[in-house]
């Protein structure tokens, strides 16, 4: 009789025990996620102000640079590509984020080009439209980097929870899948090097 | 004999290439301790300049929580002026973690043989009050100006005027304003005193039995808590967070997401 009791008690606070292991790594779990998630949208966010200034960008060179309008079109053709190309947050594998990455990529490359035909417009590159546009780009670019490594970091901490031990197993019973990384760029590693 | 001597050779080279490769990365300063919001690590101002621009500094904060560090590097160790300024602002956390109102100002003396660089950046909280195009122009007109003639101070400190301007009109929330503290305080001493209040009437009633205390006369102590002056009563309620009385308070958690501009000469 004593010793049922006591089996019994044993076996509830094995289970009780069990039930707040499971309780605490899925809610951490479900937290990291929320987290990669909202990372995510700071860098869409970013993206999209990016993509939001080249409108601007494009009706203010135009005004000076008519001979340059293949390399508008060029632009305006991969700002459309690059909106195309979203990402489903709750599927952010590494083949979702290097299409994303590859389409903002091309669309980094065509305005880089622009800017730097542009060189030979004086009268452009003293209007203070374009300068304020300029100083507009270069910070985006550099919140995109931010946000990316934001992001990395952040899909970084999340995978280590869901593959270390014993947290696994809850991950993989509720389908906790690793996220894919940002990739640093070809030849992203070599800081270009200015000299005056 | 070559296998002997492979191995301990093998260490050695090990041993001086680990070292090296961890330098490269520890490029960022570290925050420093203690903490203070004027860190001339290049040596560009003299310590008159760097004492009256920490006051300023510090006044600043404590009268807005508007928190601008100055940081002057003599190498940028690879990093672009921006990226190596968010990172200190992220590392250090400067600015409030509330209100994410922090500014980095960094500055990279030209030397003979780099150009001069210079980054200022705004916390996710200020960027509304100070876009990229007006640190584009500070650093455009205030400070590269300046620069330029080696006067580092006078541009720094030009910078320095306009970003308060711009800072305070949107965050102006004085340091030291722990009324909320003190309502929570007032809070928690207000239900002390009723859980005391219960307590005593419920010993009151149990002691009316057998107790050889009068019950028409319950011990002040007991009745008053520690408002009577006798000691084991302490309140922990108030934070003390910002009056630290002239020095710095110390950075406060601020983030950081690329905002701002940068400029070389």
């Amino acid at each position: 009789m004593k010793k049922g009791l006591i089996g019994l008690l044993i076996a509830a606070a094995v289970i009780l025990g069990l039930f707040v292991w499971v309780k605490n790594t899925y809610n951490g779990l479900v937290t990291a996620d929320e987290g990669v998630k909202a990372a995510w949208s700071q860098v869409e966010n970013v993206y999209q102000r990016r993509a939001d200034l080249i409108p601007n960008l494009v009706a203010t060179v135009k005004g000076y640079a008519s001979h340059e309008s293949s390399t508008l079109e060029a632009v305006i053709e991969a700002r459309a590509k690059a909106t195309q190309v979203t990402v489903d947050p709750d599927k952010l594998t590494e083949e979702s984020i290097a299409a994303f990455q590859s389409a903002q990529g091309e669309l980094g490359n065509a305005i880089g080009r622009l800017l730097v035909s542009v060189e030979q417009y004086p009268d452009l590159k003293a209007n203070q439209n374009f300068l304020e546009l300029q100083a507009q780009l270069e910070g985006t670019e550099n919140r995109i980097t931010v946000e990316r490594q934001k992001f990395n970091d952040t899909a970084k901490a999340y995978n280590t929870q869901v593959r270390s031990f014993p947290a696994n197993i809850i991950a993989s019973m509720f389908n906790f899948e690793q996220k894919g990384y940002f990739k640093a760029a070809e030849g992203a590693q070599i800081a270009p090097k200015v000299e005056f | 004999m070559k296998r002997h001597i492979f191995p301990p050779l093998l260490l050695l080279v090990l041993f001086f290439c680990i070292p090296a490769s961890f330098a490269c990365l520890a490029g960022v300063p570290e925050r420093p301790e203690p903490q203070r919001l004027v860190n001339d690590l290049a040596g560009i101002f003299n310590s008159g300049q760097t004492f009256s621009l920490e006051q300023r500094l510090v006044a600043f904060d404590d009268s807005t929580s508007n928190q601008i560090t100055v940081v002057t590097v003599s190498d940028l160790e690879g990093y672009e002026p921006a990226e190596m300024a968010v990172r200190i602002g992220l590392d250090w956390g400067v600015g409030s973690k509330d209100f994410n109102n922090g500014i980095v100002i960094l500055v990279k003396p030209k030397t003979t043989s780099s150009s001069g660089a210079v980054s200022i950046q705004v916390g996710y909280g200020l960027e509304g009050a100070i876009p990229d195009s007006y640190c584009k122009r500070i650093i455009e007109q205030e400070m590269i100006p300046h620069f330029r003639e080696e006067d580092y101070f006078g541009g720094v400190s030009a910078a320095v005027d306009v970003l308060m301007a711009l800072a305070s009109g949107e965050i102006s929330e004085p340091r030291g304003n722990d009324e909320d503290d003190l309502a929570e305080a007032l809070l928690a001493l207000a239900f002390i005193m009723l859980v005391m209040i219960i307590l005593v009437i419920a010993l009151r009633g149990k002691g009316g039995g057998g107790g050889n205390r009068s019950s028409r006369d319950p011990d002040p102590y007991i009745f008053f808590g520690p408002i009577s002056g006798r000691p084991g009563g302490s309140f922990g309620g108030f934070s003390g967070g910002g009056f630290s009385g002239g020095g710095f308070g110390g950075f406060g958690g601020g983030s950081f997401g690329g905002g701002g501009a940068s400029g070389r000469w």
